[in-house]
């Protein structure tokens, strides 16, 4: 028993509190947004609350392993990896819908990775995992399958990412609004950030990494609601911010411009 | 090249270039259906009847006429050959290929607008 276990519970409750949360008050803005993004937006709502219900059983998970629990301690790592082997879908299914804008291509190509997560999950109960390894900060599981681990880099981490990398380039090397840049491409670098590190978290036997990783997480987090809903000095900072104005009385400007005229 | 020329095309793209407020050249159909119709026929002669075909939904004979001698004929972008009939110059080329350019950036800013439309 020692207190790293705990810290390692309180960031895995802090990312599915802030995960929970940016899912709701994404979910409420719906009537903001029109019939076109709100595909893409549904899918983030289900791509956050797949990153919290991930880490609402870890963070049982570290409680139990604190308390020499292993027995919940396994269960709980067998129930967070289902809806880990998920999160790849509503994320692949975002990025073709904003870049292709056909519904159907996006859900048929996306069930492909639901295929991924389902044979990734078949093969880890199935093969067992080994474990658990506890630490001073951490509880540590290792698959019990090659296959598994090479369909989770392969169709969970190295294609979504390339996706995400392959968009944050069009939109790079495009000229737009500097408030559009910030608006499109922080949420992709957020998502990306939170995504990498779950599966670094996942996938890693080194303690202090995975206490590392949970923490980009939660940075990653933290960094998609700010993207979303950016605070005053933030936008000031970063020279978004809107000009509050009124329109001009057209008058006014003949008047200016007989003004100038006679100058 | 293709032998098509989308009127609909180059209606569309004249409205994106008028509403950044740019009238002339890209953002002017007849330029756009006439040079089309020259480029088109690089290295022949163009019948004036050929681009009264393309141009005709927009504007009559006269104004087309005066456009080739006022625009087209007087920068250099044709060379009247016969009654009727003109021959694009390697000017005509350069401002044919520019249309192409401002027809690439046109569908590039709409794709692009399509894009931050779906991003929620």
């Amino acid at each position: 028993m020692n207190a790293g276990l705990l810290v390692n519970a309180t960031i895995c409750f802090a990312i599915t509190i802030s995960s929970f949360a940016f899912a709701w008050v994404l979910a409420r803005s719906e009537d903001e947004h029109t019939d076109k993004s709100k595909p893409a937006l549904w899918s983030l709502v289900i791509l956050w609350s797949l990153v919290g219900l991930t880490y609402l059983p870890t963070t049982i998970r570290m409680v139990a392993a604190y308390l020499g629990r292993e027995n919940l301690d396994l269960m709980m790592y067998s129930l967070a990896a289902i809806p880990f082997s998920f999160v790849a879908v509503p994320l692949v299914f975002f990025i073709l819908y904003v870049i292709v804008g056909n519904k159907k291509i996006s859900a048929y190509i996306s069930l492909l990775f639901v295929l991924f997560g389902a044979s990734y999950l078949m093969l880890l109960f199935t093969k067992g995992v080994i474990g658990p390894f506890v630490s001073n900060y951490s509880s540590l599981f290792t698959i019990n399958s090659d296959i598994a681990i090479n369909i989770y880099l392969m169709g969970l981490f190295v294609i979504p990412t390339a996706m995400i990398i392959g968009f944050l380039l069009l939109i790079f090397l495009q000229k737009m609004p500097k408030h559009l840049r910030y608006r499109t491409a922080l949420p992709l670098v957020a998502i990306s950030f939170v995504f990498d590190f779950m599966l670094t978290d996942m996938i890693t036997m080194v303690d202090v990494m995975q206490l590392v990783a949970r923490i980009f997480v939660l940075i990653g987090t933290v960094q998609a609601f700010l993207a979303y809903f950016p605070p005053l000095t933030l936008q000031e900072k970063l020279g978004i911010k809107k000009y509050q104005y009124e329109l001009y009385d057209d008058e006014d400007l003949d008047i200016d411009v007989e003004d100038d005229l006679d100058v | 090249m293709s032998d098509d020329i989308d009127v609909e095309l180059e209606q569309a793209v004249a409205e994106f270039y008028q509403s950044l407020g740019i009238h002339q050249g890209p953002g002017d159909i007849q330029y756009r259906l006439i040079l089309k119709v020259l480029g088109r026929n690089e290295g022949k002669i163009t019948e004036f009847s050929e681009i009264r075909k393309y141009t005709d939904q927009f504007a009559d004979k006269g104004s087309i006429g005066s456009k080739m001698k006022t625009v087209f004929q007087l920068e250099g972008l044709v060379e009247k050959v016969k009654r009727g009939g003109y021959v694009i110059t390697d000017k005509g080329i350069t401002a044919s290929n520019f249309l192409k350019d401002s027809t690439a950036f046109y569908k590039k800013n709409k794709r692009m607008g399509e894009i931050i439309e779906r991003m929620p």
